[in-house]
């Protein structure tokens, strides 16, 4: 076992760990924060599998501006008041269907085949490569994506605003 | 690098948190975050297809760019859900999905 694999493995526990904290933490704080932690260890994976771009990207993105805005929407509707009632009532049917799923996607992942490169021959894949395509191959999705979210942001910010007559 | 089922099997333990998250929570914006985590989930899925599918799909890497339009799309979709979340205690008290049942009848 190489030392990559064993650096994946250790990744791979974390974010699994720190994913069940966001899911079962008492304090919804605590969650957001536990959410911090599986995205750095995704952008962990992501350099596993020599893809640095998407790990920078990754943790300047979700490390920096969404979790920014779950921490200030949690803190605009006050979640820590009642932590009495974070979970709802089906929590037994929940945990069936995900184990469910769960079994459904390794049965599937063992019993296919897939034609892939011996994982040993695979070639780190450098940044220009990813760039050239995003502004050729990609370039009309890209402008899109960018008006997306630039109608996206207005949205937030007319949502957001108080109603004529209210406070 | 660790073979290819192993990474797709931790993304679909990471999906599987993320189902269960989205399930159980009530406060909506624990929901958003479980939600990040299934697209963390199948972003990773998309990753390691085109990493490992290089050679064998003729040296193309569609799978980041997806993962990149992921990240993209998800930052948008926290920015809206957040901005209807803070709009919905404003205007109902609670964030929890299951107090609000205006449409319901």
């Amino acid at each position: 076992m190489s030392a990559t694999e064993i650096v994946f493995y250790c990744i791979a526990f974390f974010m699994i760990v720190s994913g069940l904290g966001v899911v079962l933490a008492r304090n919804i704080v605590h969650s957001a924060l536990a959410l911090i932690l599986a995205l750095g260890a995704v952008a962990g994976v992501y350099v596993i599998l020599t893809v640095e771009f998407l790990a920078l990207t990754q943790l300047v993105v979700y490390g920096g501006a969404v979790i920014m805005l779950v921490l200030f929407a949690l803190m605009l509707t006050r979640a820590r008041e009642r932590p009495q009632a974070l979970f709802g009532k089906n929590r037994p049917i929940a945990f069936v269907i995900a184990a469910g799923l769960l079994t459904a996607f390794v049965a599937g992942i063992v019993a296919s085949e897939w034609a892939t490169t011996n994982p040993d021959d695979i070639e780190p894949l450098p940044f220009q490569e990813i760039g050239d395509v995003l502004f050729s191959a990609w370039a009309v999705p890209f402008e899109v994506i960018s008006v997306v979210l630039v109608i996206a942001m207005a949205g937030a910010i007319l949502l957001s605003q108080p109603d004529q007559g209210e406070q | 690098m660790p073979p290819l089922e192993h990474v797709l099997v931790v993304s679909a333990i990471l999906f599987s948190i993320g189902v269960y998250g989205v399930l159980t929570r009530r406060n909506a914006v624990n929901i958003l975050m479980s939600v990040e985590l299934m697209l963390n989930a199948v972003s990773i899925n998309m990753v390691a297809f085109a990493i490992y599918g290089r050679v064998a799909f003729d040296n193309t890497f569609t799978g980041i760019i997806f993962a990149f339009f992921i990240v993209v799309v998800a930052a948008a979709e926290v920015a809206l859900a957040l901005g209807i979340v803070v709009r919905l205690f404003r205007n109902r008290a609670t964030a929890n999905v299951d107090e609000v049942n205006l449409l319901k009848w």
